[in-house]
């Protein structure tokens, strides 16, 4: 298993604010990786909230490599972030050579672009620069997307944190969301992107579980979308299902809890949409998921997402104030971060339910 | 005796369950019967432990992780304030452990002794496989609120009480699929329940049944802070209770036989196509059913009755020189054709 | 005693040899009575007696004999053992077999029978494959007996999700345009057995199983009629929503459904149109004379004569014109209301055939139904039935693999068939097929051996071509046609499928799905690396 975990608040927070939501639930992980996506950055990246911002890790070869393909494309470099490293002896981390994350300008034949073609060029951008770095195995392409920071390592969470300075707080690095995972990963090799959560085009999604349906979600993903790619961990096809249906076939949240757990025919056809779901479980039935597993998820509105497998068989619960709302594997995280909240009004989800939190923070439940 | 202390979160750095273990090992060792931990998600917290001399262990836990009171022992009082998660309660089998806020999934789950109390709500598959040793107490497993679904599978002993409190609202206060596979004990449940399992019945309580949740109930409520439910909680109106059915009501199944009485076409399918009574031929069957049977020519008959002697069925009988072949006897084995000398009987294909 | 010419049937031809015991035997005359091919029969022999007191040096002594005939011959069906009340006879399997090539020999036609492949030597892959996807410490299995499984699949032509024309209004989807219809029916057809193949009563019977699985059980299993009509009874019933009606190239029976169309109240389940049959590939129905009854010929329309089946459909040349003229009929006659497959025998060119119905463009084709080598027939020639076709396994993996190339996966839910249960493992052949990419499978073999068939794969009985069979299965005689128990028939049908529904659970728990399986090749190993690599399942050794 592994532990995950989802923050939003109304105000801007540093990420120590995610390993510490992550500390007290370490006996519930292998303590074998660290990994969180910020979105809706604040701090210095408050001001380029509509420029791509790349977060990759890579060798000194294949840094000079991605560079040379940004330049050759026509992106400019805005800004650069980068940690302050703590390189003390005896961290139990993995680290990479270098760790990139920086602020682009699009090329200059973007200017009058619209949102869409700008958007095509970033996944394009995204897959041959992950393509060109596998070639070599000199780096990972993580994200590559406006407002969107990300950062994964293999190593002990807590160290990673130390060594990237992720434990003491500082103005500079903030976002209003942040999903974060403490990884187990031993089904498949231990390989920086099958660490979750995954990012794709405004949508990030990370998952405590397995999917059973792996191998026929695969099949039937890979021939969907060019940004379909990696299936290094059987979690990123609940990603790729919730990017399809919402941006690619535009149907609305609710529709997901029908295509990874559909109702039982018997159930559908008593209901009203009978007619809609039935299709929807025809057609999309190589989308299905089995096995037990919770996904955390924040969509390009940057709202929460909170669903679980059809028999709930990993936990989530959902702890809230007025300032912010926290998705987490297990209560003990949530109570050491809001440990004065009204408890009774904490959630827990149930197999059936789909949990959205808004961007006011108000958080809606909707029976499937 | 003082109360042991132990924080467990220092300067961002987090003692482990197996530090936080072994350090409440060596106190009991030493003769510390009562604990107050600030816990940081540690898991097992009062997991099979005892004194040594018989005395009452108690612990007084914020903030634990899963399986608090998991394999806990009889002499064991555990006090959760607020929240645990996960398998609180597990393989309990003598201890009383109370949490006043809710639990994550499968609280009490494989219980077998002791009691359980817990102030807010459980998750899924809580209760389940709980069992009575029939040489102790059941184990008790008391909720003020309610369970997520796929509570009580495969129960088979022990006593649950949900007691539904706030939850008005609630379409089931055992949430889905309840109590499949429940072989024993008694789930009582205050509110609405749906989707419970077919081997189970819901019925209303006796005067037993009240008079065990009205002797239990003050001490339950006062574990958790709420005696003042108590008049509320033992209004009987809304109370049930949920009990195995007998084996034999489990599967009830109508023969085919009976369904093509009631429901299928009354002359048969093709009765209007063949001539079908339904009668269903046994092998080498006499009269319609043969399939052959014998005719007799009076010319070639020199009447040596060997024929009338061979015949396995006696069916041929002779009367005024003329043989025949009685059709409700004779089975068409051909027998009365094998043995003529003259080739008087010749078999006909029917 | 009649003279003995080399070049005639001798009793060393016949399959099989009667092994008579006078010792044992009481004259009772049952095993003959009961023989339903006259391949016995009771005789006087003369005998030489020992007796030195008597003038008589001779007696006469009943016995039973076997015929040696072309016609009444033993086909081992045992019925004369099975009657027998002291064991004094039975049938012995002759390895020195020559019938049929005297038969040929002298009748100057090729040899025609009933039943399955005599083939059947090879080791069937099925059996080298296992569950070998256990889900234990990572995804907890599920409980066969208590959680909840569906075991329904779709059948009808499913639409790529932004095929659907899906709008959405208010934040719920809407529906724009009338869709193909889909059923969701139990991953287990009762498979194509005409009336006229199989007696009245035992198509009775299927039927009536069918209707108390779906009634009574809730489990929508459908059954395909076969090509040989349907009772007008039956299609103004409610029952006939669970009905597969199929159209062959013989066309038999049509004339009554359309007649019977106006006063239907349900639609069919479905319409197979059948090309080919895996038993006999590229040859057409054969209804040998000796079955056509009086009812047959009624439903049928025809007279009492040998009836062919042509192997192709006339008027059919191409793929495109196949989807044009029957399918788009056979939908049209429904108004586009009943989902219409098809059902081709498994052959190297049906990948083929399911990409053209793939590409299909006016979304028209609801199903394919794949037919393997080792299914059973009423009738064919020996030749077709031993020599041609294609086993099951890989060509629908084949197919399942062709459209996952194109990404267009259940699209065209697949069907399979084909000796199913040939190794007494029925379920778990279904299971297996279902995981390297059927939405479900169809059977006949089961049907017939659940209904109390004593035939087998290698020989045994096999003679429904006939209409003699023993069982009264696939027989014409009325005589033998009673012999079968209706009630007790379909209520072992309904058995049989309540267990298979069990088994079923029992393997889809330890994968860890509460859905069908369909696709999910990676819950399968083999013991072959043969079949590992043809069928691109995992090897385990």
């Amino acid at each position: 298993m592994c532990r995950i975990g989802a923050i939003k608040s109304k105000s801007k927070f540093h990420p120590s604010v995610a390993l510490k939501l992550m500390r007290s639930q370490q006996e519930g992980h292998d303590d074998s990786g660290f990994a969180f996506v910020m979105q809706d950055m604040g701090g210095i990246f408050e001001n380029y909230k509509d420029l791509p911002l790349l977060s990759m890790a890579a060798t000194v070869e294949g840094t000079r490599l991605a560079e040379d393909i940004l330049r050759e494309i026509g992106f400019s470099r805005v800004m650069q972030w980068s940690p302050n490293i703590n390189n003390r002896k005896g961290l139990k981390i993995e680290a990479m050579p270098n760790y990139i994350f920086e602020v682009l300008q699009y090329p200059k034949s973007y200017k009058h672009a619209t949102k869409q073609e700008k958007e095509e060029l970033l996944i394009d951008t995204s897959i041959r620069l992950r393509k060109t770095l596998d070639e070599i195995s000199a780096g990972f392409i993580y994200s590559f997307w406006p407002d969107t920071l990300t950062l994964k390592e293999i190593g002990s969470p807590r160290d990673i944190g130390t060594y990237f300075d992720l434990w003491e707080e500082n103005k500079d690095l903030t976002s209003s969301i942040i999903t974060a995972q403490c990884r187990q990963n031993t089904n498949y090799d231990i390989v920086r992107y099958a660490a979750h959560p995954f990012f794709l085009e405004g949508y990030t999604g990370l998952v405590n579980g397995e999917n059973t349906f792996y191998e026929k979600n695969k099949f039937y993903q890979q021939k969907l979308y060019k940004g379909y790619i990696g299936f290094e961990s059987d979690s990123q096809c609940l990603l790729y299902t919730l990017h399809y249906m919402n941006k690619i076939l535009k149907w609305p949240l609710k529709y997901f809890k029908h295509i990874i757990t559909p109702l039982e025919y018997d159930e559908i056809i008593k209901r009203e949409d009978k007619e809609i779901l039935l299709r929807i479980k025809a057609s999309l039935s190589h989308l299905e998921i089995n096995g037990p597993n919770t996904l955390l998820a924040v969509t390009p509105d940057k709202e929460l997402m909170c669903v679980c497998d059809s028999k709930k068989l990993r936990p989530v619960v959902i702890g809230r104030n007025e300032n912010t709302v926290i998705m987490t594997s297990e209560v003990e995280g949530i109570n050491d971060l809001l440990p004065n909240r009204d408890i009774t009004k904490d959630i827990y989800p149930n197999e059936r339910e789909t949990i959205i939190v808004r961007n006011d923070l108000t958080v809606e439940r909707w029976p499937q | 005796m003082t109360v042991c202390k132990i924080k467990t979160l220092k300067n961002n750095i987090r003692m482990s369950t197996q530090e936080l273990l072994q350090t409440i090992y060596k106190k009991i060792e030493d003769g510390v019967t009562e604990f107050d931990i600030e816990a940081c998600g540690q898991h097992d917290i009062g997991s099979a432990v005892w004194n040594k001399d018989g005395k009452e262990l108690r612990f007084h836990v914020t903030n634990p992780g899963q399986r608090v009171g998991g394999m806990a022992m009889d002499g064991v009082k555990i006090l959760v304030e607020g929240s645990a998660p996960a398998d609180v309660g597990w393989l309990n089998s003598g201890a009383e452990i109370i949490v006043q806020g809710d639990c994550g999934d499968t609280a009490a789950h494989c219980a077998a002794g002791g009691k359980i109390y817990i102030g807010g709500r459980v998750g899924t598959r809580s209760g389940a496989l709980m069992k009575h040793d029939p040489r102790f107490e059941p184990p008790e497993f008391w909720v003020l609120k309610n369970t997520g679904s796929f509570s009580f599978e495969f129960m088979s002993g022990g006593i649950a009480v949900i007691c539904g409190y706030g939850c008005e609202d609630t379409t089931s206060i055992l949430g889905n699929r309840s109590c499949v596979g429940m072989v024993g004990g008694t789930v009582y449940v205050r509110g609405n329940v749906k989707g419970l399992a077919n081997c189970v019945e819901q019925t209303p309580l006796d005067k037993f049944d009240k008079d065990f949740l009205k002797s239990g109930m003050p001490e339950f409520l006062k574990s958790i802070n709420r005696g003042d439910l108590y008049s509320e909680l033992t209004d009987f109106s809304k109370w049930s209770k949920i009990i195995p059915l007998p084996k034999e009501l489990k599967e009830k199944k109508i023969p085919v036989k009976e369904f093509i009485s009631k429901e299928w076409f009354k002359d048969g399918l093709f009765g209007d196509l063949v001539e079908d009574d339904g009668e269903v031929f046994t092998l080498a069957q006499s009269g319609k059913a043969r399939l052959r049977k014998p005719v007799w020519n009076p010319k070639l008959c020199v009447e040596c009755d060997l024929c009338k002697n061979n015949c396995p069925q006696r069916a041929i009988i002779k009367q005024d020189k003329t043989y025949a072949s009685t059709d409700e006897k004779c089975i068409g084995c051909g027998i009365c054709a094998a043995v003529c000398p003259r080739k008087a009987w010749i078999m006909e294909t029917l | 005693m009649a003279s003995v010419r080399i070049n005639e049937l001798h009793k060393g031809d016949l399959p099989w040899i009667i092994e008579y015991d006078e010792s044992k035997c009481i004259q009772c005359g049952r095993c003959t009575a009961a023989c339903s091919f006259n391949a016995i029969y009771p005789a006087a022999e003369t005998r030489r007696t020992n007796s030195i007191a008597s003038k008589n040096k001779t007696e006469r002594v009943l016995v039973i004999k076997q015929n040696i005939s072309l016609e009444n011959y033993c086909r081992g069906c045992g019925m004369c053992a099975n009657v027998c009340p002291n064991g004094a006879i039975k049938a012995i399997r002759n390895k020195d077999d020559k019938y049929s090539v005297v038969y040929r020999a002298i009748k100057a036609d090729s040899f025609k029978k009933g039943g399955r492949s005599n083939l059947n030597t090879e080791g069937r892959t099925l059996d080298k494959i296992k569950v070998g996807r256990i889900s234990q410490m990572t995804d907890p299995s599920l409980d066969a007996q208590r959680h909840t499984f569906e075991l329904k699949t779709p059948f009808g032509r499913v639409l790529k999700a932004d095929k659907l024309n899906f709008d959405i209004r208010d934040g719920e989807i809407i529906e724009t345009a009338q869709l193909p219809p889909v059923r969701w029916i139990y991953p287990v057809i009762f498979g194509d057995m005409s009336i006229g193949a199989v007696s009245w009563r035992m198509w009775e019977a299927m039927a009536i199983a069918t209707a108390y699985l779906n009634e009574v059980m809730g489990i929508p299993i459908c059954m395909c009629t076969g090509e040989g009509g349907i009772p007008t009874k039956l299609l103004k019933s409610r029952y006939a929503k669970y009905m597969i009606l199929q159209i062959a190239s013989g066309h038999f029976g049509w004339n009554r459904i359309l007649k019977a169309m106006p006063d239907m109240t349900e639609d069919p389940a479905g319409i197979l149109i059948k090309i080919g049959q895996g038993a006999k590939p590229g040859d057409g129905g054969l209804l040998l004379a000796s079955k056509v009854a009086r009812y047959v010929q009624e439903i049928r329309g025809v007279p009492k004569a040998d009836l062919l089946s042509p192997p192709t459909h006339q008027g059919l040349y191409s793929i495109e014109e196949s989807v044009q003229k029957m399918f788009l009929s056979m939908n049209a006659a429904f108004k586009f209301k009943v989902p219409v497959a098809i059902k081709v025998a498994a052959s190297v060119t049906s990948v083929s055939v399911y990409n053209n119905l793939l590409r299909d463009p006016y979304n028209i084709v609801g199903g394919f139904f794949l037919d393997g080598l080792a299914a059973g027939t009423g009738a064919a020639h020996e030749i077709s039935l031993n020599h041609t076709g294609h086993p099951i396994t890989s060509k629908l993996r084949d197919c399942y693999l062709a459209a996952v190339h194109q990404g267009r996966q259940g699209e065209i839910p697949l069907f399979a068939g084909g000796g199913l249960g040939q190794s007494g493992s029925f379920a778990a052949d279904a299971f297996k097929l279902i995981c390297l990419g059927a939405n479900g499978v169809f059977t006949g073999r089961m049907l017939m051996e659940i209904a109390g068939c004593v035939g087998n794969d290698t020989g045994k009985c096999n003679a429904c071509n006939t209409g003699l069979c023993p069982a009264g299965i696939a027989a014409q005689n009325d005589n033998l046609v009673k012999r079968l128990d209706v009630d007790k028939v379909a209520q072992n049908l309904v058995n049989y499928i309540l267990a298979t529904d069990i088994e079923l659970k029992k393997l889809m728990a330890p994968i860890g799905c509460s859905t069908l399986p369909i696709g999910r090749s990676d819950a399968l190993i083999t013991v072959d690396k043969h079949i590992s690599n043809r069928l691109d399942i995992q090897y385990g050794c």
